[in-house]
């Protein structure tokens, strides 16, 4: 109750996704010092109390529940919940949360993150395809230096700034750590990470790629600038750029067409939905598919939810959901109801046996 | 009924086995992508696609876009050379040049000085993984080149080690702007164009 109590007080400040992971999905609640770097433990977190309940609900029922048929009912209702808590923990692990924007008649074989950004380091040099290296921003935050497997380069973390805003830099401005690329001429200033769901975090940070034992410079790479920024080492060129974190697909989804209705003479919404062409030639698979809200094209361990558009109705958003667990709370919910019926069906038949019983004794 | 024993590391090795994904997720990810058609507006070298979502509020006026110059910079094409007008944006043409190879030439626009005509040079030197140089050595590496729009500042460089990258650039500060035109590559297809290169940059006129 607590827990719930504080997520969502903390929702005003940390928006709903941030005060999930802050408080249910954390093992601890941890809270930071104003005015210091130092955090305290203040509270079990969600995942630890789901542990625990899970733990107890298992030990109590070893424990305490005879191994008989009369009991069977129960059995299945705490082998159901105790499934839920699972299915719980495996949601919380395993769930990847992405969308796929795609305008009319474009083809998009990645998803991204909303909230998540990455450090991307491209190898272009090859004429035919390009070698992608993703450093995730947590990656980006803990660690000082990340060596790329493939490659000769160590990317150095000079500074690393979850949020910040950028501007061009004035002479009262400080002296900037960047030395390469577009960094000199813009200030860096630290900002909190973004509270709205709906904002995304102006991730940025100071890099310094090595290779060969020779520093290519301070780059300053943030998810607002978009001017180019490469250096060749050896031959090979290689591109900084700080982007949503992205995922490439096996496959690939154009859209087809995309449609907004709304109810007659109203701008009320009535429903939106989206033709894709799905093309997977590993699996041969080559259909269109009519995604619209609550009927989501379930591919490849993924389900795509109508989610949003835009750009006048040209661009369409779909929520991409990846849940390897997502049909346990289904299973769970199946096992409780008919560990209920069973429990009523064996409560019913007994107390009928002993109504009969008081009956045949009475007369 | 007692708790089994056995049940307990079970359980534990369960719990255990669902958090180890989580230590994972901040790795480093690798992907090879075939390369997608240019991007209309060649700015950037990311894949990025004309879906992506729009810039979250606020974030288009963090750093202002360059200014729309006064003029625009025209030139006259070299035989076979081909060239694209960018959408916008701080890359103003992207061009083609008849050689096959690595190499890729660009027009790119920025206000006001750019940080100066030595941070620019240095700049370049970088992305072909050369040492900086100094104010001396600047006017030393400094060649020019003479066209309608006034006298261009020329610096042609190549890299050191087993695969030579070579990179050619003309800069031009007029009507408030800095012009950049640039070719760069590996050294032999660079090197193939650096001539006719050298004529588009003697062609250059403000208009």
């Amino acid at each position: 109750m607590v827990l719930v109590i504080g997520c969502t007080l903390a929702q005003v400040s940390l928006g709903t996704w941030g005060a999930v992971e802050i408080y249910m999905r954390a093992w601890i609640v941890w809270w930071r010092l104003p005015g210091t770097s130092l955090s305290l433990p203040v509270f079990p977190g969600g995942a630890l109390v789901g542990l625990v309940l899970m733990f107890n609900l298992a030990a109590a029922q070893l424990k305490r529940m005879e191994l008989s048929w009369k009991k069977l009912g129960l059995w299945i209702v705490h082998a159901g919940l105790i499934l839920l808590f699972v299915g719980e923990f495996i949601t919380g692990v395993y769930q990847v949360d992405t969308r796929l924007a795609v305008e009319v008649g474009q083809t998009v074989d990645f998803v991204e993150s909303p909230r998540e950004n990455e450090l991307v380091v491209t190898d272009v040099t090859d004429p035919a395809a390009d070698e992608v290296y993703g450093l995730p921003e947590g990656l980006l935050a803990r660690a000082d230096s990340i060596p790329l497997p493939g490659t000769p380069l160590t990317i150095n973390v000079k500074k690393f700034f979850r949020n910040a805003q950028l501007g061009s830099r004035r002479p009262t401005d400080p002296p900037s750590p960047a030395t390469m690329g577009v960094g000199p001429g813009v200030a860096v200033f630290e900002l909190a990470a973004v509270a709205n769901d709906e904002d995304v975090n102006r991730t940025s940070a100071f890099i310094e790629p090595v290779a060969g034992g020779r520093s290519y410079g301070t780059w300053l790479v943030s998810n607002v600038l978009g001017a180019p920024q490469s250096f060749t080492h050896e031959g090979r060129t290689y591109e900084l750029a700080m982007r949503a974190r992205r995922w490439y697909l096996p496959y690939s989804v154009t859209l087809k067409q995309f449609r907004h209705d709304v109810y007659e003479g109203t701008q009320i919404p009535k429903n939106f939905s989206s033709l894709v062409q799905l093309r997977d030639p590993a699996r041969n698979e080559d259909r269109e598919v009519l995604i619209f809200m609550n009927q989501p094209l379930r591919y490849a361990g993924k389900a795509f939810y109508q989610a949003s558009f835009g750009k006048g109705d040209t661009l369409s958003i779909l929520q991409v959901v990846e849940n390897p667990g997502w049909l346990l709370p289904y299973i769970s919910c199946v096992l409780v109801g008919i560990g209920l019926i069973v429990h009523f069906g064996i409560a019913l038949r007994r107390a009928f046996k002993r109504r009969a019983a008081l009956t045949e004794a009475t007369t | 009924m007692p708790v089994r024993p056995t049940l307990v590391p079970a359980l534990l090795a369960l719990g255990v086995s669902l958090l180890v994904p989580a230590c994972n997720r901040d790795e480093v990810t690798h992907f090879r992508v075939a390369k997608a058609p240019q991007a209309a507006d060649g700015v950037g070298g990311q894949a990025s696609h004309a879906g992506a979502p729009a810039p979250p509020p606020g974030m288009a006026g963090d750093v202002a876009p360059p200014p729309a110059p006064d003029r625009g910079l025209r030139w006259t094409l070299p035989k076979g050379w081909t060239d694209q007008r960018s959408g916008g944006g701080m890359r103003y043409a992207t061009l083609k040049a008849p050689v096959a190879g690595r190499i890729d030439a660009s027009v790119v626009v920025l206000p006001g000085p750019a940080g100066g005509e030595l941070m620019n040079v240095n700049r370049w030197r970088g992305q072909i993984g050369l040492g900086p140089i100094d104010e001396a050595t600047l006017a030393a590496a400094r060649s020019a080149v003479a066209s309608p729009a006034g006298t261009i500042s020329v610096y042609d460089f190549t890299s050191d080690g087993e695969k030579k990258s070579r990179l050619i650039a003309g800069l031009l500060e007029a009507g408030g702007s800095t012009w950049f035109v640039k070719v760069t590559g590996d050294a032999a297809p660079v090197g193939a164009a650096a001539k006719d290169f050298t004529q588009l940059l003697g062609s250059l006129r403000l208009e």
